[in-house]
């Protein structure tokens, strides 16, 4: 029963004085009766009773709130209490002025880097996305591992099957990205937009601005050419007027009837202004794996359920087409699928942030410890003269949240704008959906992280506080006396932790960095400098034939090469690091057929012109490149082709050289004989494993779409406005797009990795400075508060040598024994971080061994300054100050 | 008036009882559905009180004889006694114009 009296006294004390006995002995009957039918009903009973003396707290507040002015004048008088603490601790803080704005820029650089970091998080993974019930969205694709491919893309015809089968999905859907030249008075834009199948609104919850989505029947092979345009491109083409219903729109040169208006929350796939129907042919019984999906599960469906589902809708497939079970389909969750990329290097990032802000409250704690224990007279004072120690406890926490709420205020300030240069560091690598503007959440979590840094760096001087005994205080703390030990100890506890986590820190944030130094210098397997590459499409409506559109191409690239200082122009389907992919699956002439269950890699296929190569700058391995006869001969005769070395390793593992050894993408083509062998080109990005690659010359296979690869001799970037004139003179509907040098591709493909490995570093080099300041003060108020004793020691004739060693012995003892600390827990952090360290073992000597120099010695340095004041202390002076 | 504060005055109209009594005596006139809680009643024995709905006995002469002396009894005062009679009126007369709308529907909607 005694357990029911504690809970009362949560109870107003009104009730609990009057009826106490009588309630317990209400309880009691109550538990009594409960016991009869068992444990289960004693603590529900319990529980019970709890919401019930919970309930009566509100119920209190609302009681004293109407009694206001007939009890008397405690609570005024408390409120006044506050806000005297209020004044007295911006007296102190202000009276220390220059110690208090240390502190608030410490916790400021801490907080900020902490808010820049959950603004990243908080981006990705915890704010909704702009769709209603998004948690029942799911991503759907096919994976193939017999192909060595995770995720194939989706044909159409398992889809048409999955859609007219499954059970689970309120509705799904599919979209691909395109790309159309959009006409305009003077010529025409090159613009994003998507193919998407009838049910995409549907599934998006999503409800057109103006008009109305496609309906099936016009989702068909053959199909009524229409689209719907994006809010912003009708405000910017259409000025945003409702006639626009029924306009028509030149897509590619053919003319489109717009039928409806998407808002802004329908941007999806990213950066898509327009949409078309899909018009994909269910019956068609294409290899084509070129699709992404996306389905809304009926309520209470899980992932799990969905994936099984369309697993049994494939069955059909499994049975005739694809009987060795090669190509399976799957969900996953959404936002899953669009933030796998970043989820290791936001918890790396986390971690990294959250030892930051343990560093900034340590050395707080250490400033506020120091300042506290120089304090000790005036607070034994205090408690002479009978202040109670909760009192000056209060006062103390009144100190703290003072100076964590301005640093958080900072700190929010200081987060926003860092936020704000990492997003524009990162122009097209974060998801289009994820913002990183302030919302409550960010506020909640600085002012969460505002105060708890309030508790990590205050328990220290407050546990002081609390210990803090008169007579002692009032003996020992004259003017140059040495601190009490504990208090010192405490002192040197927090430098430890200090260096400890800083080159910690230091250590990881070095293996970062080495890992981007690394990846940046990895041979992509071509010349990436002076090249500048665009890509035109011409419409096919236009350019019928390839003949036509052979002889537009023709011209193009007479007219580049006439530029001054271009020395070579190219073609290909597809360049480097572009983000495009083409998969085929060649054959050897005389391999034996692969067994089923036998992995058949994918050779991505590039169509490239015969000075192709010379222009991209490969290298040639064996063999010779193109010439202008090749590809010329006849469709139906043996052709050329050059492979690359992972082809060659993949086909021949024996070492064998491929050279005039005949390949074909499939029994319905003609051989084709490898005339060369080139270098991989690391066509994925710096950090991708190649694929095998294989090259088609151009004339054999023309496209409507190039992208031309112009090298200079020198800064190509001059060559952009002239490029874009020449097209608009040989045709005004052929626009130049995704016009950049192929250094900026590169670098575009690495921006992620440079952003958080900086990022990393930036957070190693705050903490570094940090625990130097702490080491630096520290060391100067012991000093400061030794010099009595220091005096001593100079009067008995100590050299002034002796007494800097024994105060630079002392301080670097404990950076010592931080730092081995610390790089031994750098040991273990840096194997978790392996998967992002590109291949740089997380021992790396020279990056351990930097790191302990560099703390060590800046220790040493920052242990100088108050060292070389000890050796000078004048004995006289010092002995006298009292 | 709350349900739980007629269920107390109604608990008194019988006979004079303290909290555990009014407690069981609600929990009776419920039919074993409401449990008053230690917190919830007391508060409701002061609100009442302070109200001049009920009063405490003070006057040891007028307890039951087998109850000890800690316990505080109380009972219906004249106007507690004038409260419960208005609620009642108008629970019945609540129930009169229930009773009416539940009658089974005869000839489509009305």
């Amino acid at each position: 029963m005694s357990r029911y009296r504690r809970l009362l006294h949560i109870a107003p004390r009104r009730l609990r004085e009057r009826h106490g006995h009588e309630m317990e002995a209400l309880l009691l009957d109550r538990l009594n009766e409960a016991r009869r039918r068992g444990r289960l009903a004693v603590i529900a009973v319990w529980m019970r009773a709890a919401v019930d003396i919970a309930a009566s707290i509100p119920r209190e507040m609302v009681y004293r709130w109407r009694q206001r002015g007939r009890v008397g004048v405690r609570p005024e008088r408390r409120a006044f209490m506050f806000s005297s603490d209020i004044r007295y601790a911006w007296r102190s803080l202000n009276h220390q002025r220059f110690a208090s704005v240390l502190v608030v820029v410490m916790l400021a650089l801490g907080i900020g880097a902490t808010v820049a970091v959950f603004s990243l998080v908080n981006g990705l993974f915890l704010r909704p996305l702009p769709f209603p019930e998004a948690d029942r969205l799911v991503y759907i694709n096919e994976t193939a591992p017999k192909w060595n491919l995770e995720m194939t893309g989706i044909n159409y015809h398992d889809f048409a099957q999955w859609h007219r089968d499954q059970k689970v999905f309120d509705a799904i859907a599919l979209w691909d990205t395109r790309s159309f030249n959009v006409a305009t008075e003077s010529g025409a834009d090159r613009m994003n937009g998507a193919g998407v199948t009838a049910d995409f609104l549907k599934v998006l919850r999503i409800e057109p601005l103006l008009g109305r989505m496609f309906t099936p029947e016009e989702d068909r092979p053959n199909g009524p050419l229409v689209t719907l345009i994006g809010e912003a491109l009708w405000h910017e083409r259409f000025g945003g007027r409702a006639d626009v219903l029924g306009r028509e729109l030149k897509l590619n040169s053919r003319s489109h009837t717009i039928i409806g208006v998407l808002p802004k929350a329908a941007e999806f796939p990213a950066g898509a202004r327009l949409w078309v129907p899909v018009q994909g042919n269910p019956n068609a019984d294409e290899q084509n794996y070129n699709k992404d999906g996306i389905g809304r599960l009926k309520p209470g469906v899980t992932i799990a359920q969905a994936n099984a589902d369309l697993v049994r809708t494939q069955q059909v497939i499994f049975d005739t087409r694809d009987k060795e079970r090669v190509v399976t389909p799957f969900a996953r969750d959404l936002r899953t699928q669009f933030t796998r990329d970043y989820s290791m290097i936001a918890s790396t990032l986390s971690v990294a942030v959250a030892l930051l802000l343990i560093v900034a409250c340590a050395n707080v704690a250490a400033l506020m410890l120091a300042r506290a224990l120089a304090r000790r007279r005036e607070v034994g004072i205090r408690l002479a003269v009978g202040a109670s120690r909760a009192r000056l406890l209060r006062q103390l926490l009144v100190e703290n949240v003072i100076l964590s709420v301005i640093g958080g205020a900072a700190g929010l300030a200081l987060g926003q704008w860092a936020m704000q240069l990492l997003v524009s560091a990162l122009p097209d690598q974060a998801p289009q959906w994820a913002t990183f503007a302030l919302d409550w959440r960010m506020v909640a979590f600085t002012l969460a992280t505002s105060m708890a840094t309030a508790v990590l760096f205050g328990w220290a001087p407050a546990l002081h506080a609390l210990n803090a005994d008169v007579r002692g205080a009032m003996s020992t703390a004259t003017a140059g006396s040495t601190a009490p030990v504990r208090g010192r100890r405490t002192l040197h506890a927090l430098l430890v932790a200090e260096f400890a986590l800083a080159s910690m820190m230091f250590v990881c944030g070095g293996l970062l960095v080495r890992a981007y130094d690394r990846v940046r210098n990895t041979d992509p397997g071509f010349n990436p400098t002076n090249v500048l590459t665009f890509t035109a499409s011409v419409p096919t409506t236009k350019y019928t034939d390839e003949p036509a559109q052979r002889a537009f191409f023709a011209r193009l690239k007479e007219r580049l090469i006439a530029l001054p200082g271009v020395t070579n122009v190219g073609s290909t389907s597809c360049a480097p690091v572009s983000g495009c992919h083409w998969g085929v699956f060649y054959t050897v002439e005389g391999a034996p057929p692969r067994a089923a269950d036998e992995p058949r890699p994918v050779v991505l296929n590039v169509v490239a012109s015969h000075d192709y190569f010379a222009a991209i700058g490969m290298r040639l391995k064996e063999g010779h490149f193109f010439d202008e006869r090749d590809g010329t001969e006849e469709r139906t005769a043996e052709g050329t082709i050059i492979v690359n070395e992972t082809f060659a390793k993949n086909f021949w593992p024996n070492g064998e050289s491929p050279l005039g050894k005949r390949v074909r993408p499939g029994s319905r083509f003609p051989w084709q004989r490898i005339v060369g062998v080139v270098h991989d080109v690391k066509h994925y990005g710096l950090e991708r494993d190649m694929r095998p690659n294989a090259f088609v010359p151009n004339p054999r296979m023309q496209r409507s779409s190039l992208t031309f690869v112009v090298r200079a001799s020198s800064d190509p970037a001059a060559l952009g406005p002239e490029v874009r004139q020449i097209l608009r003179e040989l045709d005004p509907e052929v626009p130049a797009y995704d016009l950049r040098s192929m250094e900026e591709r590169l670098q575009r493909s690495n921006a992620l990795r440079a952003a958080y490995s900086w990022m990393l570093a930036v957070f190693a080099g705050m903490a570094l400075l940090l625990a130097l300041g702490g080491s630096y003060g520290v060391t100067s108020y012991l000093v400061s508060q030794r010099s009595r004793e220091l005096g001593i020691r100079v009067a008995l004739g100590a050299r002034s040598g002796d007494i800097a060693t024994a105060v630079m012995k002392g301080s670097l003892a404990v950076v010592l024994a931080g730092v081995v600390i610390g790089v031994g827990g750098a040991l273990g952090a840096g194997r978790l971080l392996s998967s992002l360290l590109f291949g740089v073992p997380p021992y790396d000597a020279v990056i351990l061994i930097t790191a302990a120099v560099a703390l060590f010695g800046t220790a040493c340095l920052a242990n100088w300054l108050p060292a070389r004041r000890a050796a000078r202390i004048d004995p006289m002076v010092s002995l006298r100050s009292e | 008036m709350k349900t739980r504060d007629y269920l107390i005055l109604l608990a008194l109209a019988e006979a004079d009882l303290h909290g555990l009594g009014i407690a069981r005596a609600v929990q009776e006139l419920t039919g074993g559905q409401t449990r008053l809680w230690p917190v919830q009643l007391y508060g409701t024995l002061d609100t009442l009180e302070s109200a001049g709905l009920i009063e405490e006995l003070d006057d040891p002469r007028q307890r039951p004889l087998d109850e000890s002396e800690k316990k505080r009894f109380y009972r219906l005062t004249r106007s507690g006694h004038r409260a419960l009679a208005a609620e009642t009126d108008r629970l019945a007369a609540l129930v009169k114009v229930a009773k009416s709308r539940l009658k089974p529907r005869t000839g489509g909607a009305a």
